[in-house]
Order: C-alpha cells, then structure tokens, then sequence
C-alpha cells in the first residue's frame, strides 16, 4: 500500500511539472453528460498497482508518458511515396496541409535493395511501392519546401539505410539546418529482413556492423534521430501470431543492443533513440494488451538485464500501422471499418504513432482519396471518441489485465527460447523464427479455408458482383524518365570525386573498426549513386541468399 | 502419371513471400512436389529453373505491381528455351483490371487475393492432368435404400415373395439405422429402420411413410468428385466422405442439385473392382 502511494505521489509530481510547460489539451475534460473524466482511473486498493505502475513511471504497463494523450495526441504518420521524387513531394505536402504531423517515405524496391534505377535487377520495379531514389538530388526534390527542423520524417529503409540517413542529413545541411534539430527515424531493422520482409543486401555480420557505426554516428551528430525502428509489423504480416510478434521483435532489439554494447557503446548513449514498430491486428482486446505487456517486458530487460540506469533507456517507444494483410480485395470498403477498429486498439495500448492503412491497399497504392479517409479515421478517434481524454482507458480490466500477463508470459518463453539457440541472429540464420512464423501463416490460411475463422466479404457474407474502384497507377513512363534523370547526374557531377570518395568508403569497409558513416556521407554528397555505394559495400561484405 | 511438378517462383525485387509459401506447402499437402526458388529470380532465371526442373506448371507470385513487365518476361524467356508449353499462372496483389492484359500476353490464369488453395490446387491438377475433369461416370447403383418401420416385418417381401437372398444385416450407430442386404444382380436393395427417434429415416418416415429413400451410385473418386461438385457448387450434405455400411466411404447429394432425388456417392475400400 506504502508503494504505491508513494509511486502515486511521484505520478502526481511528474504531472504537474509536466503540464506547466506542455499544458494538456482542455483545462476540463467531460463526458457529453458533463462528468469529468479524470487523467487517470485506478484502484489503490489493490496491490496488482505495483506491476502496472503508473504512467510514465516503470515499467510503463500504462503508458510512457505521465499524462499521454491528455496533452498531445499521437503523431499522425501516413506512409507515402510513389513514383518520382517530385510527384511523391506533391503528395506529402497535400497530407501536412490536411493536417498530417510527421513524414513517413515509402521507397521502390530497388532502392530499398540498393539498386539504381538503371539496374537491370530494378526493371519494372521504379517507382511501384515507393519513392525511387537514385542519388542525392531526388532526395533534394523529395523534401523541397519541407522544413526540416520543423517536421519529423520517417524512412522506411533497411540495408541501405545509411547511404538514405547520409542523404537526409545532407539536405538538411543544405537548408541550413543544424543537425541536432534533425528528427525522424531510418527503420534500419535488418534482421527482420531476413525473418519476414526480405530486402536484406549483406550477410548478419556486416549489416551488425553498418547498424553500430549509425548508433555511434548519430549519437554524436544527429542526437535526435531514431536510429533504428525494431519492426514486429512484418513479421505479423508474413503470418506470425501476437505473441510471436512481439517476441521475435524483443529478441531481435536485444540481438542489436548485444551487438552496440560489443562494439564498446554504453546503453544509456544510445538505448533511447531505439524505436519499435508494431502491427495493430484484429483481435481488439489481444492487441491492446500486446502493446501493453511489450512496454513491459522491454523495460524489465533493459533495466534488469542490461542494467541501463536512465529512465529514457528503459522506455518503450513505438509507431504502430494497422494490418495490411488483414485487408480484403472485396468490397474494399470495409477496410476503413477494420481499420477504425486496429486503430482504435493502437491508440488504447498507447502508440506514440501510426498509420492508418488505406481502404484500396489490397489491391493497390492508395489513391489520394483513400489516403484522406484513412487520416481522416485517426482524426475522428482522436477529437471526436473521447478515447484519448483518460490515460490507458483499458487498465484495471480483468479481460485485458489477464491477457497483458498472459502475453509476457508466452513471450518470455520465446526468448528463452531464442536465447538457448544463441540469440536472435543465430536463430535468424537458423531460420527458426521464419518457420515458426510460417507454420502459424499456414495454420491461419487453413482456418480461413474452413470457414473457422471468418473474413467478413472473404469467406462469408460475399457479394456475387464486386465493384471495382479507382486505383492509383504509376505511370510506366516514369521508369524511363527516372533512368533519364540519373543518366543526366552521371554526366553533371565531378566524377573524380565520385571516385575518390567511393574508393575511400572502400578502404574504411576493410578496416573493421572504421566507423563507415563519414565516407559514405561523403560520397554522398558527391552525387555517387545509392547503387555505386551499396556495390562497393557488396564487393567487401558479400551478399546475403537465404537461411 | 507421376506427382505434378509446380515450380513457385518470386519474380522481381519483392520481398512477400507469405503467400508463396502458404501455397507452396498447400500445393504439397494435395500431393504435389513443389520447387519454390526463394527471392528476387529474374524471369531468366526462373525459366531456366523451370526447364532444368522439369516442372509441369510455374506459379508466379507478385505483391509489388511489377507483374505487367516481369509475368510477360517469364513467357519470353520460356519461348527462347523452347519451353512456352509449360502453364504459367500467377498470383498477388493484381488489380483485376491487368488481368485481361496478363491473360492476353499467354498467362493461363490469374489467383488473387482471397483465392483458396484448395481451388488453386484444383485448377492445376485439371490443367495438368485433364483426365481428372472428364472423371469416370459411376459404375453402377450400388443399391437403392428403402426405408422401412420395421425390417422383419418387411422381409418376406423381398426373401420370399420376390425371392431374394439376404447377405446380412447391420447396425451403423453413426447414422441411427439397421440396414438390411438383398442381392440383386450387380446391384442391392438396403433396407433401412431407423435404430431411435433422432434416426434420419425416423424423419423421411414421419414426412413421406415407407418408401424410397435414396440410390446410391458406387464409384471410385470420392474424394476427387466432392471437391469437385463443391467447386461447381452442387449442393452436397456431406462435404467430406464418412464412413457407411459394409467398409465403404460415403457422402450424399442435396435433393435439390438433383431434382428431388437423394443420392448417395459410395466408395468400397479395397474392394472397388467388386
């Protein structure tokens, strides 16, 4: 009883110094019957407090934040990019005007594999599922006219997320920006790559490596940036299960802090600017508490592990996006309903952001309509449900308060698991977390087949004529043009530097202690091709083909 | 002929492989041997896959709207090895308005998302294996059911005034009834009474009385010609083959697909050239 009213006093003491600087978003929240509802409900009495702690204080079961949505909404993060540097520039300031907080650039496949576009491995790829980047000039193009010190991007990009983390912070210098006001996040999770979302470029070890010397470059330079975002959200989408989701994330955060403390990091430098990634799925009640119980674990591992002594070390802090494959490509509209709901449960487990999928994205990238209502979906949860006037709306409920335990439970004996194999990169050469995400995916399609688990549209309840909407088309030009555009930097640069610096990034490769960042800004800023630096990292390191 | 040979193959930079793996596995769980090439082939490599593993079908899967340049590519590079025999069907994330330009350039057909495995699994056995469309008609009635209140009453009947012998009698607790076995050329009568109140003849009785109950027709595909009528969506009681009288498999057809009469399918174990 003592504790917790002492962990009570000192929630309290947080708060108001908190509000004094950040106020909260009304003076008085209220029901529509004119109640007030309080910053927070919880029952003294009971000693199961303790597990929970309050929110913002260890271990985070409600919350990281002493006041959560009472004073800021969630960032509002949509996931855009398609074609051309300039038209995917259109469309992400079309979304901050409509209201959107934060970027978040979706790149082509051959960038995310570090291909340019005039590879002969890019054909028919430039452009489809993101933004194609060649070299630093589309970068230029892509966030023309965006503050930088102002807005917070997020990049999802993963082999090559160095040579895109160079490009950004290059830009950022050309806008005059100085680099610790520098906000965002690279993905820059390789070993989900392997598990479950496959643009790897270089075998584990070296991608270890271009991931400790970001850690050890930002920390420094860009103290701002996330520099990595630990994704469970594909690894539910290649089929995994809750719990497996935020095991396999778990266990691959650890395998990367295993690997910064090795190269000679002190978690507390850099365990703050981790970030984490999850999927908001069906189960409405499993996903809240999902995100509830990885709030949890994470802080006891990195407290009572790793021994990290500084609070922001312990806190988990994670961006959420509904589930795409739990969209259905008949009647797409039904989607925005799914959506609403995922959504909602990310918002009740206490997300820090997220993006709504769009209702068109079985079928296609999302129309600039589609994109709106999806927006839309978070901004009515957010100013019109009420959900966010209370901190973790959810806590105390003996459904959920189960389920919380029951999941860290599961968790817990899938990282002992991993932990017997060797660790996480052990156990991702192995290809131990693949098939256990693949036998569940199959299981899942089985039921599905069945008719056990029903898919509203899919397997029951089906129209006999579907409607086709509107879908979004790159246009096939574009990959020419991009070619184009590429072969004119070519000519343009100076291409002694070019080398100079590539050749530069070259020797610092072989040397394993040099940190590869600088040459690769470097080369960067040269105008040397996204392709031209991945090539020289693949001569040196090799190329990963599969578990 | 032997098992069928599907190579599965991710064309292109695409890193989904959920779905090729689920029917890569599915495709194996309905016998068939499945070559799956992993990530990023280009269709030169696939088809050189295709030719060296002499496979019977290429399942292509893509999610990242490459398929209008790399699913054409793959037919190409088949024509230069010689190889445009062999069925390419593809599968993803394709808006269903490419299909028509996927069909054109020589994919046989298109499975998108929310396509089962089982009608995947389907399609290419009857594309590989046409024999398996036109399936054998059934060979004979096995029997025709009759159902009576009563069996002995009901026998002299057939014993003595129609003078049939009678091969036995058994209970099938499954399905609440006794039946009765009477020869008659290649063919049976089956006497049915029901066993309680819950028997399903204890129903037809209570509806029709005494009379006609059902003709079963022995064949030797059961299992084949139910996935097959779910397919074409005759209306069927049994989805799958239970266990009937006599060590036989069974199913029966809904009235309705069959103009008011019931038919029943039945397979005998081991004794099929009976």
């Amino acid at each position: 009883m003592k504790e917790s009213t002492n962990n009570k006093a000192k929630w309290e003491d947080q708060v108001e110094s908190i509000i004094k600087r950040f106020p909260e978003r009304k003076e008085k929240f209220t029901t529509s019957s004119d109640t007030e509802v309080k910053r927070l409900y919880s029952d003294e009495s009971n000693e199961e407090i303790h597990k929970l702690g309050y929110p913002g204080q260890y271990p985070y079961t409600r919350g990281i934040q002493p006041t959560m949505y009472r004073s800021r909404f969630w960032t509002m993060r949509q996931y855009a990019g398609f074609g051309s540097a300039t038209e995917t520039n259109k469309r992400f300031r079309y979304l901050l005007d409509q209201g959107q907080t934060g970027l978040s650039v979706a790149f082509d496949l051959p960038t995310q594999i570090g291909y340019d576009s005039d590879d002969v491995m890019s054909e028919g790829e430039v452009g489809k599922v993101g933004v194609a980047i060649d070299t630093l000039h589309d970068m230029e193009q892509l966030l023309d006219q965006i503050p930088l010190d102002k807005v917070s991007t997020s990049m999802t990009i993963n082999a090559p997320a160095s040579v895109l983390l160079c490009m950004y912070i290059a830009v950022g210098e050309k806008q005059g920006v100085s680099l610790d006001k520098l906000t965002g996040t690279i993905q820059n999770d390789i070993l989900k790559e392997y598990i479950a979302r496959g643009t790897y470029i270089y075998p584990p070890k070296p991608s270890m490596r271009l991931i400790t010397n970001i850690f050890e470059y930002c920390q420094e330079h860009v103290p701002k940036f996330n520099t990595i975002s630990i994704s469970g959200y594909h690894i539910r989408e290649a089929g995994s299960n809750a719990v497996q989701e935020v095991a396999f994330t778990i266990a691959n955060g650890m395998a990367y802090v295993d690997a910064a403390l090795e190269s000679g990091l002190d978690i507390d430098a850099f365990a703050s600017r981790l970030s984490f990634f999850f999927n908001a799925h069906n189960n409405f009640f499993e996903e809240i508490a999902k995100f509830r119980a990885a709030r949890r674990i994470w802080a006891k591992i990195m407290k009572e592990h790793y021994k990290a002594k500084n609070s922001k070390s312990w806190k988990m802090r994670f961006h959420t996006q509904t589930g795409g494959s739990t969209l259905t490509a008949q009647q797409p509209d039904n989607n925005i309903v799914r959506v609403t709901l995922q959504a909602l449960a990310a918002v009740m487990g206490g997300t820090q952001s997220l993006h709504t999928n769009s209702r068109d994205e079985a079928l296609s990238l999302p129309t600039e309509s589609s994109a709106r209502i999806a927006l839309r979906t978070q901004q009515i949860i957010a100013n019109e449900s009420g959900v966010a006037d209370t901190i973790d709306p959810m806590g105390g409920s003996y459904y959920v308060e189960e389920l919380t335990d029951q999941i860290e439970k599961e968790v817990n004996k899938y990282l002992d698991r991993i932990s017997e194999i060797g660790g996480a990169v052990q156990a991702v050469e192995e290809g131990y977390m693949q098939r256990e995400i693949h036998q569940n995916a199959y299981e899942t399609q089985k039921k599905i087949e069945k008719e056990e688990e029903v898919i509203v549209g899919l397997n029951k309840f089906q129209l006999d004529e579907e409607v086709n909407p509107d879908l979004l088309k790159v246009d096939e030009k574009l990959e020419k043009e991009q070619v184009n555009n590429l072969e004119k930097i070519r000519k343009q640069r100076n291409q002694d530097e070019v080398l100079k610096t590539l050749a530069e990034l070259r020797e610092s490769a072989k040397n394993k202690n040099s940190n590869l960042i600088p040459y690769i800004l470097a080369a960067v800023k040269a105008y040397a091709t996204l392709g031209e630096i991945c090539n020289v990292l693949r001569d040196e390191f090799g190329e990963y083909t599969g578990a | 002929m032997g098992k069928i040979r599907v190579l599965v193959a991710k064309p292109g930079l695409d890193g989904h492989d959920r779905g090729a793996l689920v029917i890569s596995q599915a495709l194996r769980d309905h016998g068939m041997e499945v070559i799956y090439t992993g990530l990023r082939q280009s269709p030169a490599q696939i088809a050189q896959a295709a030719v060296q593993e002499d496979v019977d079908v290429i399942g292509l899967s893509s999610l990242s709207g490459a398929h209008n340049t790399l699913f054409p590519k793959v037919l190409e590079e088949l024509s230069k090895r010689d190889a445009a025999d062999i069925p390419v069907i593809g599968g993803g994330v394709i808006p269903s308005e490419d299909i028509p330009f996927l069909l054109e350039k020589g994919v046989k057909n298109i499975f998108t998302s929310g396509s089962s495995t089982e009608a995947l699994a389907n399609y290419i056995q009857e594309l590989i294996d046409p024999k398996t469309k036109e399936m054998i008609p059934p060979k004979k009635i096995a029997h025709i059911g009759i159902a009576v209140k009563n069996i002995d009453h009901a026998l002299p009947f057939y014993t003595g005034a129609l003078g049939l012998s009678l091969e036995g009698v058994e209970k099938v607790e499954t399905e609440g009834v006794k039946v009765a076995f009477l020869k008659i050329g290649e063919s049976r009568f089956e006497l049915l009474e029901p066993l309680d109140e819950n028997s399903p003849i204890q129903g037809f009785l209570d509806k029709k009385g005494e009379g006609i109950h059902h003709i079963a027709l022995e064949v030797d595909d059961i299992n084949k010609r139910l996935k097959k009528y779910k397919s074409e969506n005759i209306k069927l009681i049994n989805d799958e083959p239970k266990k009937g009288a006599d060590n036989s498999e069974i199913a029966f057809i809904h009235p309705q697909s069959a103009n008011g009469v019931l038919f029943e399918l039945c397979q005998h174990l081991g004794r099929s050239e009976d």
